[in-house]
């Protein structure tokens, strides 16, 4: 969020101190009597309140001064102000209903055409535009009316594929964010709260991670327990294995955060007054700590989904993840990139939706920083 | 005597390192180092048990595997007797641990004329370099571009910068791999000049990698260095400096630069630390025979001991570029005292 005070031309003047800054009647009156002159950079000494406020002004919506927002409201606001940020949201969220709802009508949309290695079998649009289909009388289509996107080597259909490939990140993330926010905000508010042995464990465990960095971590486990895993949950117990290796390795990292700010949560005179009316510590923890946290983790969390997203590609992509013929946008560029020369589309596509799809989580994650924790970045 | 020239790089390393850790003794004191040291042997022992404990129960039979066609009974009781796996899992962990005290990582279980050692030996060096020449020209172009976003905060020029710089640093820089592949197959059919797209070891075949490589850091260094000297330039001590008539280069350099540099320090020694696990997916992509791929390769043929010997090396070299980040910390900032 970028409040411009005076033109930008002053205010890049003024940094490099080429001309003595132009002081506004505000700054003006304060270097009369009031305290230390301001420096302009990125109006430095305001409170989130009052830049909120002002920020309001200047877009002319309803000005909430004298009404209390509540901070979730506030930083809704601000998200809500965030040009940018409101685009890639709706962009993400755009991403993901179309893969859900694609498929949906996708599998209705195209003519009954005869196929099969004699071209005689007949198929229809809810087999060939299924993204398990394969057809050997059409590999390494070009894209035309019946296969939007084309087909790859062995006749599949591409739009299908990676459509399911965009579910397979975005549940991967979910289920890696679930994990990560439970594990993180329960033992980390714990480990603030208490400390003692908890407390160690986590430190032990974080340098643990942080050596052991995430992505190894999940090849490991998707290469040694991947067939276990498969063979009692069937395809999606890779799926299951990756997330819960992704998650395992991330969430000390949100529980350090959360630690900290627990620490400081508990030193506050709210804590204390409710201790005096006699809250019992569960009370204290769930219903003063636990809320206060909310800001800190979904930025987190946010920040990480891109992450996750990115591990599970290079996962598939070195063959450890998603397995035929299920799709994964890693598994999809990874059995197509070694004929790139001829068939440039099968990796430019997937390459493609996996890029739009980063993009759009980092930055909205950036969106969501810069609202709910302001204070962070400038 | 030979054999003492063979190893002569790394009786150097050794002596390096040796040499670094009686220096931080000095620098920061003995108790904080015997702290540090006393928690890398924790790590070490953690990661290698959680490596030994997937592997253990991984499927696949490493014996069976490396003998294929001339596999006999009484082959794989005698390798799997070389190997300590006729003993039970504990018994092999423990095993494990009293050679690592001796330095010994083992025999690989895909090759057993080679040691674990000799593999890392010729895998990290290309990692190393790859990963540390990017780190560099990441490190160069990055910081001094932060740093003019920063002075420039809230113009034009820095929004361009800062929306560019968050798609580098978002993007994976492996998705870019396909579309340089597709201008060298196009460049190639055109008979014009261009680099290679797979290999190592000539300027043209490490050039790209090491560009694509150093996009991501490239963007972290600018984001970093621009969050970290807009603070600075916010302190007083700037202001003071200013008011007294320094130019604005000292001004940047000497005062604000110095003091924004921590937390770019902070993210350098790990990134520096983990170059010995090299690059997963630019090293398969590119062909690069980088200890990425081989750790892959190895992961893949069960071939623990030189998945652990990897892991191992990682926890190490964290470790020592965590101290040597503390050591650089109060060589910049002498008001920290690290405790």
């Amino acid at each position: 969020m970028k409040i411009e005070e005076t033109p930008d031309d002053f205010q890049a003047l003024e940094t490099t101190g080429a001309v003595p800054p132009i002081p506004s009647s505000a700054e003006a009156m304060e270097m009369v009597g009031g305290p230390a002159p301001r420096l302009a950079i990125d109006n430095a000494d305001l409170t989130q309140a009052e830049l909120d406020l002002r920020a309001e002004r200047e877009t002319r919506e309803v000005v909430t001064e004298g009404q209390a927002l509540s901070p979730l409201q506030a930083s809704m606001r601000r998200l809500g102000r965030d040009r940018r940020a409101m685009f890639f949201l709706a962009m993400v969220l755009i991403i993901i209903v179309m893969s859900y709802v694609g498929p949906l009508i996708y599998t209705h949309i195209g003519p009954n055409i005869m196929g099969g290695a004699a071209g005689l079998t007949p198929e229809v649009p809810s087999q060939y535009h299924n993204y398990v289909w394969t057809d050997l009388s059409r590999t390494d289509a070009p894209s035309s009316s019946l296969h939007w996107l084309g087909t790859d080597a062995i006749g599949r259909d591409l739009l299908a594929r990676i459509m399911a490939g965009v579910n397979v990140s975005i549940e991967v993330a979910l289920l890696v964010e679930i994990l990560d926010i439970s594990f993180g905000v329960a033992i980390g508010a714990l480990a603030g709260f208490y400390g003692g042995w908890l407390a160690t464990f986590l430190d032990r465990f974080t340098d643990l991670m942080f050596a052991f960095p995430g992505l190894l971590f999940a090849i490991l486990a998707a290469a040694t327990l991947g067939p276990a895993f498969q063979q009692k949950l069937g395809l999606p117990g890779r799926l299951v294995l990756v997330a819960l290796a992704l998650g395992i390795s991330v969430w000390p990292f949100m529980a350090r955060l959360v630690r900290g700010q627990t620490l400081q949560l508990r030193e506050q005179q709210f804590i204390e007054a409710s201790r005096t009316v006699g809250s019992s510590d569960s009370r204290i923890i769930l219903s003063h700590i636990v809320p206060n946290l909310f800001n800190i983790v979904i930025v987190a969390a946010a920040l990480d989904v891109v992450n996750t997203i990115v591990s599970e590609a290079v996962i598939s992509l070195l063959g450890l993840g998603v397995q035929t013929p299920g799709s994964s946008l890693g598994l999809m560029i990874n059995d197509a990139v070694s004929q790139i020369a001829i068939n440039p589309w099968e990796v430019i596509w997937p390459t493609l939706v996996l890029t739009i799809l980063v993009l759009a989580f980092s930055f909205m994650g950036d969106g969501i920083q810069d609202a709910f924790n302001p204070r962070t970045k400038d | 005597m030979d054999q003492i020239l063979s190893n002569l790089p790394g009786l150097i390393l050794a002596a390096l390192i040796v040499a670094f850790l009686v220096y931080t003794g000095f620098r920061l004191g003995p108790r904080f180092l015997v702290r540090r040291v006393a928690g890398l042997v924790f790590v070490i022992f953690g990661v290698s048990l959680i490596t030994f404990i997937l592997g253990f129960f991984a499927p696949g039979d490493a014996v069976v595997n490396q003998l294929g066609v001339h596999y006999t009974k009484a082959g794989a009781r005698a390798l799997r007797h070389l190997y300590g796996l006729d003993q039970p899992g504990w018994i092999q962990y423990w095993n494990f641990l009293v050679r690592l005290v001796h330095f010994d990582l083992g025999i690989s279980w895909a090759d057993r004329s080679q040691t674990v050692w000799s593999i890392l030996k010729q895998f990290v060096p290309v990692s190393a370099t790859l990963g540390l020449s990017s780190l560099a020209l990441a490190a160069i172009l990055g910081i001094p571009l932060g740093m003019l976003a920063a002075v420039r905060a809230n113009t034009r020029y820095d929004t361009v910068i800062q929306t560019f710089s968050l798609v580098f640093y978002a993007m994976p820089s492996f998705v870019i791999i396909p579309f340089y592949d597709l201008a060298i197959i196009w460049l190639a059919s055109q008979g014009l000049p261009h680099l290679q797209v797979s290999g190592w070891g000539t300027w043209d075949t490490m050039t790209a990698p090491i560009l694509i490589t150093a996009i991501n850091s490239f963007a972290g260094y600018l984001r970093f260095t621009r969050t970290s000297m807009i603070e600075v330039l916010r302190q007083d001590y700037v202001r003071t400096a200013r008011a007294k008539g320094l130019s604005e280069r000292l001004v940047l350099w000497r005062h604000a630069f110095r003091n924004a540099l921590l937390p770019i320090i902070t993210i350098t020694g790990p990134s520096i630390g983990f170059v010995v696990t090299g690059l997963f997916i630019t090293e398969d992509l590119f062909n690069i025979p980088g200890i990425g791929q081989e750790s892959i390769n190895a992961i893949v043929s069960r071939d623990f001991p030189v998945v652990q010997g990897t892991v191992i090396l990682l926890a190490v070299s964290v470790a020592l570029m965590n101290l040597a980040t503390d050591v650089v910390y109060g060589m910049v900032d002498p008001r920290i005292k690290v405790s």
